[in-house]
């Protein structure tokens, strides 16, 4: 190439020369600007990389999307026939089998599909007053066997009317039973008499009963572990489905608290509850959540996070878009913004939907102290969660490659308790993040007793003979331990992994390019933060879009007697939440 | 609507944008330039009177662009005079905003290589900038809009500090006497105060993507004003704290006056560093604009899908961007892109609206 410019631009100058004509001259500064090899070479890689960028995003996303059941609307989908599911699969689920409306031939069906199981009891006896054959099937453990065995059991050997048991509508409403229910096949009654309900079967009566509700083991209500409060209520959700509706029922007296249920799960069938409150919430956003629920497709829902993981919008992103808390405060006071909330049976923790990013730095408590405190405490969130992001990657661009940037004395401080550490402010750094990380993974595996004190010793002692050893400088221990406090302060558990883990590639951006490279960190987030959405609700709401009556609880927490209105950006039915 | 996909964006955004595509590399340059061509200390007088006429300039693209509403200058050019004479008309827009990417991201470099990464190859610069604005370019208008939403707030406010702070070196004889020669040095400067606005051309896209297009007038207004506004500022504050022969010879005037000073007790003792930082996401913002309207362009005017054409111009904005072979002949490339875009002017807009004109007149004595 700059042989054929060299030939070329000779070539030039002599025609120049002989013909001076102006239009060749010409030609020839356009050709001296024309770059070399190299710059194409550039070019070319400058294409490249982004496609190769492009194609792996979209294979991996069509990767992790071939096993999920939602599409969600913000992705542009090329090709809808590949993210088509196959027809859903009921393999694990057999065909219902109907009762047959002979007594013994049912019964035997049930001994032969679960009779099998050492903890089934089969409880026959005579209806006294009907003089038929009938038998109660449960399951230890899961009743209250005193009650079972003396009240139920006297009432239906000797009490039973004739007519209340001989056609199965009357039965339902006549017998005196708070909870009961007619099993419509023999397949439902078979799996519900294993979760726990005591099943009845009574000779003549074409349909299985299924009276009293489960009542297994389970613990207490407890203080939630995972958001611990000064102040409010210390009351967390617990295992049990019915107990964690109940507690938001009591929450306080409406008749616009609406709650639906579902069951998900192939093979293992799950309760879920999805909570809203009904003039308040956005229907076309309850239709959205409905959907994607409705679509869940896996044999196992062992907790809440299966949901989020598989509703939610881009599951690329290193940020959460739904939200989980154990706190039944935080569930109903969303609810009143005009969220949704999605129960799980077997799990403490509730899902929020849609969440934007400012609700990760909120906690219940601000709320409750008084404006003041509560904004203050808001704004420090708001400071730690950057000092977690950012912390570690400024101080590599300032050591590495800026110290002139810092006040003088402190960059040479710096480098004067740097001078025995051989290695580069990366590695420095990464040495010390990465055993504050496992420090506190350690920290959580340990028995309870042992762990806090585990994490302080071990981090003291680190650090402290860390720096005697001439691994890393005093003030890199300083940045460390802050950035680490910084991640714990953030209320949600979850947002702060986030955040950590988003810290080791702002430290990449840093040690490749500097500060330079820390704000094209700092702009790519923002891209991708602005691109990202939570069930149509734009992540950043309301800094961007500016929902400027949305500032009142964003950075600030307002007066409670100036937050009139609920969130624009939820688009509610109703507005005003003083009358 | 719970859940939008219209590519339309609000008036505070529209203002936004504009603001931040047109606020940018002058910053740093604008203090020098104007100075250059003026010699006395009436520059900021030129930035005035440059800022009255593009003010006057982007009304008459907001007027030409709200008779075709949701349509931009590169739909509406073909409507105006014919599909195949509109593309071409369109056409010297798209290079124009092509080269001004590739000057945007040559002048980042050059600065960042100074200040920043001293013995940093340059294309080791460039192509993460370039790349990181694709993955803000593809994700449409209403990213970009946000994106600037959220610098926009932070570099004013850091921007406004600095010449704040940079208040204990103004020293207002600098600026006398004011016209002590008359006014031809300032028609003089003009030449050069036409470039800081130069990227005003978006409106004419910006127009389309307006929720409310009725509005357009005023917000626009607004989003010319406060870069007007604030390179008003820069260039009082610079030749105010420096005195104009300092300023002539200095490459970077700005940076020179904020480096100029220091904060004991600070964090920073020098409010450089924050101005770099703002400076360089403004210039990513300047970038993703003009990145943005180049591929917006081609896509319409060719009938391409936008995605694939983001792709293919990242050579050519990366070759646009390296071709000038120093730094002063990236300085001189600013001159020819400030007197492109009156060229332009005169082609587009001025064209566009007296044939609309003309066409419409004639369309009316028909009926």
């Amino acid at each position: 190439m700059t042989k054929l410019k060299q030939t070329l631009e000779n070539f030039i100058y002599t025609a120049v020369y002989f013909n001076e004509s102006r239009v060749i001259a010409l030609l020839a500064t356009v050709i001296s600007y024309i770059p070399g090899w190299a710059i194409f070479g550039q070019a070319g890689i400058a294409l490249l990389f982004p496609l190769l960028g492009h194609g792996l995003y979209k294979a991996l996303y069509s990767m992790v999307g071939s096993g999920r059941a939602v599409e969600s609307p913000g992705t542009k989908n090329s090709d809808p026939n590949k993210n088509q599911q196959p027809a859903p699969d009921t393999g694990p689920i057999p065909d219902p089998q109907g009762f047959s409306g002979d007594y013994a031939a049912d019964l035997k069906f049930i001994r032969d599909s679960i009779g099998s199981n050492s903890d089934l009891h089969f409880k026959e006896f005579t209806i006294s007053g009907l003089q038929k054959q009938a038998v109660l099937i449960f399951v230890d453990g899961m009743q209250n066997d005193r009650q079972l065995n003396l009240q139920i059991m006297q009432f239906l050997v000797s009490e039973a009317a004739a007519d209340s048991l001989s056609t199965p509508g009357k039965a339902l409403s006549e017998l005196p039973f708070s909870q009961i229910n007619e099993a419509g096949d023999l397949t439902l009654f078979n799996q519900s008499v294993l979760f726990g309900h005591a099943g009845l079967l009574v000779e003549g009566l074409p349909q299985g009963l299924l009276i009293e509700p489960p009542d297994g083991a389970n613990r207490a209500l407890a203080e939630p572990v995972s958001e611990a409060l000064l102040r409010g209520p210390r009351l967390g959700f617990s295992e049990v489905l019915s107990e964690n509706t109940s507690i938001l029922r009591r929450q306080g007296f409406n008749d616009q608290l609406e709650m639906r249920s579902y069951r998900a799960g192939t093979r293992i069938r799950k309760d879920l509850v999805l909570a809203y409150m009904k003039d308040i919430v956005n229907l076309e956003l309850l239709k959205e959540v409905e959907t994607r629920i409705s679509k869940l497709d896996i044999d196992f829902l062992a907790e809440s996070g299966y949901i989020e993981q598989l509703i939610e919008d881009n599951y690329l992103s290193p940020f959460q878009q739904v939200q989980n808390t154990e706190r039944p405060d935080r569930v109903i006071s969303a609810l009143l913004e005009g969220r949704i909330a999605i129960l799980l049976d077997g799990t403490p923790f509730a899902l929020i939907v849609p969440v934007t990013f400012s609700m990760l730095l909120q906690s219940p408590e601000d709320y409750y102290e008084r404006w003041l405190p509560g904004t203050m405490i808001r704004l420090l969130r708001f400071v730690a969660s950057f000092m977690a992001l950012m912390a570690p990657a400024l101080y590599i661009s300032f050591i590495s490659f800026h110290p002139g940037l810092i006040p003088t004395e402190l960059a040479l401080s710096i480098i004067e308790t740097r001078q025995g550490v051989p290695f580069p402010s990366i590695i420095e750094v990464l040495i010390l993040e990465v055993s504050i990380e496992i420090l506190r993974e350690a920290g959580i595996r340990l028995p309870k007793p042992v762990g806090p004190a585990m994490g302080i010793v071990g981090g003291l002692i680190i650090g402290d003979a860390a720096v005697n050893a001439g691994i890393v400088s005093p003030f890199l221990v300083i940045v460390v331990a802050v950035t680490a406090i910084s991640s714990f302060s953030i209320p949600m558990y979850s947002a702060g992994i986030t955040l950590r883990m988003l810290r080791f590639l702002g430290m990449g951006f840093a040690a490749l390019l500097g500060m330079f490279g820390t704000i094209l960190f700092f702009l790519l987030l923002c891209s991708h933060l602005t691109k990202l959405k939570s069930f149509g609700v734009p992540y950043l709401t309301p800094v961007t879009p500016y929902r400027l009556s949305d500032w009142k609880d964003l950075f600030l927490r307002a007066p409670l007697s100036l937050m009139k209105r609920r969130p624009i950006m939820m688009k509610t039915q109703n507005n005003r939440r003083k009358s | 609507m719970f859940t939008r996909t219209d590519d339309k964006i609000t008036a505070t955004q529209a203002a936004i944008f504009l603001n931040n595509t047109v606020l940018g590399a002058g910053i740093l340059t604008l203090p020098r330039g104007v100075s250059d061509a003026v010699k006395t200390p009436d520059s900021w007088l030129s930035v005035l009177l440059g800022g009255v006429i593009v003010m006057a300039v982007v009304t008459l693209m907001v007027k030409i662009s709200q008779q075709f509403p949701g349509k931009t200058i590169f739909q509406y050019a073909g409507s105006i005079v014919g599909r195949v004479p509109g593309a071409l008309l369109c056409l010297p827009l798209i290079l124009y905003f092509l080269i001004l990417a590739g000057f945007e991201i040559r002048s980042l470099a050059e600065v960042t290589l100074f200040f920043l990464l001293e013995g940093t190859p340059i294309w080791a610069i460039i192509l993460p900038f370039i790349w990181a604005g694709t993955y803000l370019v593809y994700g449409g208008i209403n990213s970009i809009a946000r994106v600037f939403q959220i610098v926009f707030p932070i570099s004013i406010m850091i921007l406004i500090i600095c010449y704040a702070l940079s208040l204990r070196l103004f020293d207002i004889d600098n600026l006398r006497p004011v016209l002590g020669e008359g006014i031809l040095p300032v028609i003089y400067g003009l030449k050069s105060t036409v470039l800081v606005y130069s990227g005003c051309e978006v409106v004419m896209t910006l127009v389309a993507f307006m929720q409310r297009p009725e509005k357009a007038v005023k917000t626009m207004l607004i989003g010319i004003g406060i870069p007007v506004g604030l390179y008003f500022l820069t260039v009082v504050m610079v030749i105010g704290g420096l005195s104009i022969d300092s300023v002539v010879t200095s490459t970077w005037p700005t940076i020179d006056l904020i480096r100029s000073f220091e904060i004991t007790g600070f964090l920073f003792e020098r409010m450089e560093f924050p101005l770099m930082v703002i400076w360089l996401m403004q210039m990513f913002c300047n970038f993703c604009s003009f990145f943005f309207q180049a591929s917006l362009g081609i896509s319409q005017i060719f009938r391409l899908k936008v995605h694939p054409v983001i792709y293919m111009l990242i050579p050519v904005i990366f070759i646009s961007a390296m071709i000038p072979k120093s730094i002063s002949e990236v300085f001189s490339l600013g001159d020819f892109i400030g007197k492109s875009g009156l060229f332009l002017f005169m082609l587009l807009p001025v064209l566009l609206s007296i044939i609309w004109l003309i066409r419409r007149k004639g369309s009316k004595q028909h009926v």
